[in-house]
């Protein structure tokens, strides 16, 4: 729904944009919603629904509609104040969308749980905020709850931000306790927009939706100048030129406004009809007087786990391309090509930003199209340098080439920062080593809780290893990573064949010190998984020609009903039916039926 | 083909549900302690009867339990003539009833004979005193061969049912069960592999871990016994669970496993008629006063070739190719493109004018029709 209303340009001098930054769950989206209760965006009803609700709430929020800013309004010491709230999103996969927002605001609130202390979330992203220029206004949340221990946190704040304890405010989302003075700290601390109205145009594209009817909404911050509607618009870097349809805010209702100035918050809509033309940090000037300058935007984000999304039944084929077409218009960072398995047939090789986004991609996908599909276990992208010097990136195990042509295999390595209590550091250090990590540094919070920094192979943490922190920690430790670049290891090919064919989709690079045990645990899940057949099912896991793991799928022996008579034809229809829509989920690689789970057999690590 | 015996059915089954007692495998539409209804039932059943608006002449008849045999004289014959009246045989047809070895007197046999019964299926299960124990069956073991003797004099031809795979059945004990009833100079044997069907006692106490069931390595022991010792003594294995001397297959089963049509009449029975598959109420009560439908399906071309494949199967004789288009408008090999295949595994043999499970399929007959569907 749009609204209109009368609207009157804000002077940059009253304007504040901030974003709001903490570790998940730390309470920001119900600090977020007293914001919006204290200046009259919503009403105490709306407050209480959406409290209510924050469960699902958080997790469509998440989802769905993560970075949808807010324009509400402030009066203080007799001025009336715009406050733009640029929301971004927890995840750590999310880290990059985490700086767009940060690109649009000159200062972050930064929230930590009072009960729980600082995350390596907060550590990751308080340093964002930095790394931006930005101003931080430290804030203690739920200070009303008895377990609160606000000195203590304090003091977790300064020695590892260097945040002076003065400096923090004290707040409850629940209560609102406090609210008002963190609104007010936002004023008074966080320096106005810079800019000047009176040059051309410069507005940074931040992010962007889809809508059937206007066509690609997108999000900017002013930076020069001004917009509004009927303006011929230039995007600098695309190099597109339209004509501005709709201008306006998000109250968070997106309201429709005459004019955009500088040093604030919108969108605007251009009958844009490709998402890929309003590419996220491009800038958006005037056709008729330009900027001489596009501004610097940011790093287009890499994909850095991949894998194979394949329609059990072939003929899907464009379905799927067209479920996934819809997906990118909304997703700019999620990226997709056409492949063939031998074992899969025709399907497509996704890029993700992390297992989340991928995790969340796949939810889309089953929600808004009704295929069956098979994706396949994720991998990271690798680089091999060649005997002739060239220097291939490998996104699928399918495309390591023969032994005899790889100079140097590489993998990505990232650096982990993990806060846990100090009692688990042993455990920690183990299950870093056991994953290949190289140990950085130790540093203690307090007496209680200390930051580990491990350097880790990608291909080591993505798929269980947060998993596994929880479990070493029992729920208390946190983590966040960085990407730091390529490195050299004895990598290999692990292939694994069922019933002596190879099957592509359930190859993987590994480290050649790991593949027999690697291979043993694909194997033993294997079996697991796939059900007895008519035939005993060899399975065995090489590398090369040379196998590493057998294990053996014993064939059925006996199987039959004893009675068919009329009524029993009745009853077994329905177990007909119920079987064929259950083959239907199933891919044949040769005369052998492997389910879903079966792909996912090569994550198995022990 | 407005007559084909697919469309319009040419057997008829009739469900009588009363028992003694409920065995401790058994899931079927019956009642216990309802004996007392028996004349209420009886008048049911007349009521379904005149749905058929007018006789339906008919080639097999065939009345199952529950436990036909324990209804009295009175009702057995009040039953009989009403039948008689609906489902008039046709020359030479075959007209079965099922009957437990204690039930039967010879009064009854006079009576059943006397209204051209010319088919007893004694449910025997075991002449294993202990396997007749964990199965729940009360009768003793010497009855059967009694109630056969009874039988042979009037009745040409008669069945009996045996259950393997009893916990703690050894394949002596199996071995010993076959030979009795081969020792009988009966003409038919059914062997079923004990199934733990949902709800029943025997479900419940394996569930609970009271009784341990066979392996399936022994499962498999015992059926290979029994078409091994059943065959040697000139029985056909004609299908699954079936043995036959020959000619002496039941006629009424091998209508199911045509996937020919018939009627279905009583508490619980299935029906299949002009292509519409129908069950009746299970509740008895509901079907003593009239409300009997409980659900109906009507096929569409393609699963009704898909359910002809899967029945088909089951028999010795598999599938006719030509007979199957005829029957369903398909090609069979369009409606199980996997067939070849499963042909390589060795689970099944083309024929090119047939195609049947090989022995090894049989053993496995529910995967193969799975994988072919």
């Amino acid at each position: 729904m749009t609204r209109r209303t009368a609207f009157a340009m804000t002077d940059p001098k009253l304007i504040r944009n901030f974003s709001i930054v903490a570790h998940i769950d730390h309470g920001k989206s119900t600090l977020a919603d007293q914001f919006l209760l204290k200046t009259g965006a919503i009403s105490e009803r709306d407050f209480r629904a959406q409290t209510l609700d924050s469960m699902d709430l958080e997790r469509e929020r998440g989802i769905t509609i993560r970075m949808h800013p807010v324009t509400i309004y402030y009066t203080y010491k007799g001025q009336k104040y715009e406050l733009n709230l640029v929301d971004t999103p927890g995840h750590v996969d999310f880290s990059y969308e985490v700086s767009r927002s940060l690109a649009a605001c000159e200062g972050a609130v930064l929230l930590v749980d009072s009960t729980q202390g600082v995350q390596a979330q907060t550590v990751a992203n308080a340093y964002l905020a930095i790394e931006n220029d930005l101003t931080i206004v430290p804030v203690l949340n739920k200070v009303d709850m008895t377990i609160s221990r606000p000195d203590e946190v304090a003091g977790e704040m300064k020695s590892v931000l260097g945040i002076e304890p003065h400096e923090i405010l004290k707040a409850s989302g629940k209560t609102g306790a406090g609210v008002d003075e963190l609104i007010q700290a936002v004023i008074d601390r966080i320096p106005p927009p810079p800019g000047d109205p009176n040059s051309p145009l410069k507005a940074l594209i931040y992010n962007s939706h889809f809508d059937t009817y206007k066509g690609v909404v997108v999000y900017v911050r002013l930076m020069e100048g001004s917009i509004r509607k009927g303006q011929r618009i230039r995007l600098m870097r695309g190099g597109t030129e339209h004509e501005v349809l709709e201008v306006g805010q998000f109250r968070p209702a997106p309201t429709v406004c005459d004019e955009l100035g500088t040093g604030q918050v919108g969108y605007f809509t251009a009958q844009i009809k490709n998402i890929a033309d309003a590419n996220i940090g491009d800038t958006v000037t005037d056709a008729h007087h330009p900027a001489a300058e596009p501004l610097a935007g940011y790093k287009v984000p890499k994909p850095m786990v991949f894998s194979g999304l394949y329609p059990t039944n072939n003929n899907d084929f464009e379905a799927l391309r067209e479920a996934l077409g819809k997906l990118k218009l909304n997703d700019s960072s999620f990226v997709y090509q056409p492949e063939v398995s031998e074992g899969l047939g025709f399907g497509f090789r996704c890029g993700f930003l992390g297992m989340l986004h991928r995790e969340v991609i796949q939810q889309r996908l089953e929600r808004d199209s009704d295929l069956d599909l098979v994706q396949t276990a994720p991998n990271v992208t690798y680089e091999i340098l060649n005997r002739k010097g060239e220097t291939i990136a490998i996104d699928n195990p399918q495309k390591v080439p023969d032994a005899g042509q790889i100079e140097e295999f590489r993998e990505p390595i990232v650096r982990v920062n993990f806060l846990v209590p100090s009692e688990n550091i042993g455990d920690l250090m183990t299950m870093c080593h056991d994953r290949r990590g190289v140990f950085v540094r130790t540093e203690y919070l307090s007496q209680t809780r200390a930051i580990l920094v491990f350097e880790l192979p990608l291909a080591e943490i993505i798929y269980d290893l947060y998993d596994k922190l929880k479990s070493v920690t029992h729920g208390y430790g946190t983590m966040d990573y960085e990407v730091l670049g390529y490195r050299a290891a004895d990598l290999v090919r692990l292939d694994v064949l069922v019933h002596h064919k190879r099957v592509d989709a359930l190859s993987t690079i590994i480290h050649r010190s790991t593949a027999e045990r690697r291979g043993r645990a694909m194997l033993k899940k294997l079996r697991e998984e796939i059900d007895r057949h008519l035939f005993e099912i060899a399975l065995q896991a090489a590398i090369g020609s040379r196998v590493v793991a057998r294990e053996n799928i014993a064939a059925m022996k006996k199987n039959v009903t004893a009675k068919c008579y009329g009524g029993d034809i009745t009853r077994k229809r329905k177990l007909w039916a119920k079987q064929a829509a259950g083959k239907k989920r199933m891919k044949m690689v040769g005369q052998v039926e492997l389910p879903q789970e079966a792909f996912l057999a090569v994550l198995e690590t022990e | 083909m407005t007559d084909a015996p697919w469309l319009v059915p040419q057997a008829a089954y009739v469900h009588i549900p009363f028992c003694a007692h409920r065995c401790g495998y058994c899931d079927f539409a019956i009642v216990v302690g309802k004996d007392h209804l028996m004349v209420r039932y009886l008048d049911a059943l007349e009521a379904e009867l005149e749905t058929l608006i007018q006789p339906r002449p008919v080639q097999t008849l065939f009345i199952g339990g529950g436990t036909p045999s324990h209804l009295p004289e009175a009702q057995l014959e009040r039953l009989l003539r009403v039948l008689k009246r609906w489902f008039p045989l046709e020359s030479d047809a075959e007209y079965s009833i099922e009957a437990n070895p204690e039930s039967l007197t010879a009064d009854k046999i006079v009576l059943l004979a006397q209204h051209g019964v010319n088919r007893v299926s004694l449910g025997a299960q075991s002449f294993d005193p202990r396997s007749l124990a964990v199965l729940q069956r009360s009768h003793d073991p010497t009855t059967i061969a009694t109630a056969v003797k009874c039988l042979s004099g009037s009745i040409s031809q008669i069945s009996i049912d045996l259950i393997f795979g009893v916990p703690g059945q050894t394949v002596a004990h199996w071995t010993d069960d076959l030979d009795r009833a081969l020792n009988l100079g009966i003409s038919h044997i059914s062997t079923y592999g004990l199934t733990y069907e949902k709800g029943t006692s025997l479900w419940k106490q394996r569930r609970s871990g009271r009784l341990i069931p066979l392996t399936e390595d022994d499962e498999l022991t015992l059926y290979q016994t029994a078409i091994e010792r059943l065959t040697k003594a000139s029985f056909t294995h004609y299908e699954i669970s079936n043995f036959a001397l020959e000619g002496r297959q039941s006629r009424h089963n091998q209508i199911y496993w045509a996937n020919y049509a018939y009627y279905g009449i009583g508490l619980g029975a299935a029906r299949y008629v002009g292509g519409v598959r129908e069950v009746n109420t299970r509740d008895f009560d509901a079907y003593l006063a009239g409300r009997r439908s409980w659900q109906s399906e009507k096929l569409s071309p393609l699963d009704r070739a898909r359910e002809t494949m899967a029945v088909q199967l089951r028999r010795a004789e598999g599938i006719h190719r030509v007979f199957y288009r005829r029957q369903t408008g398909h090609d069979l090999d369009a409606v199980a493109p996997r067939l070849a295949a499963l042909v390589d595994q060795g689970v099944l043999i083309d024929t090119s004018e047939r195609v049947f499970l090989s022995a090894n399929g049989k053993y496995v007959a529910d995967a193969v029709i799975e994988k072919l569907l």
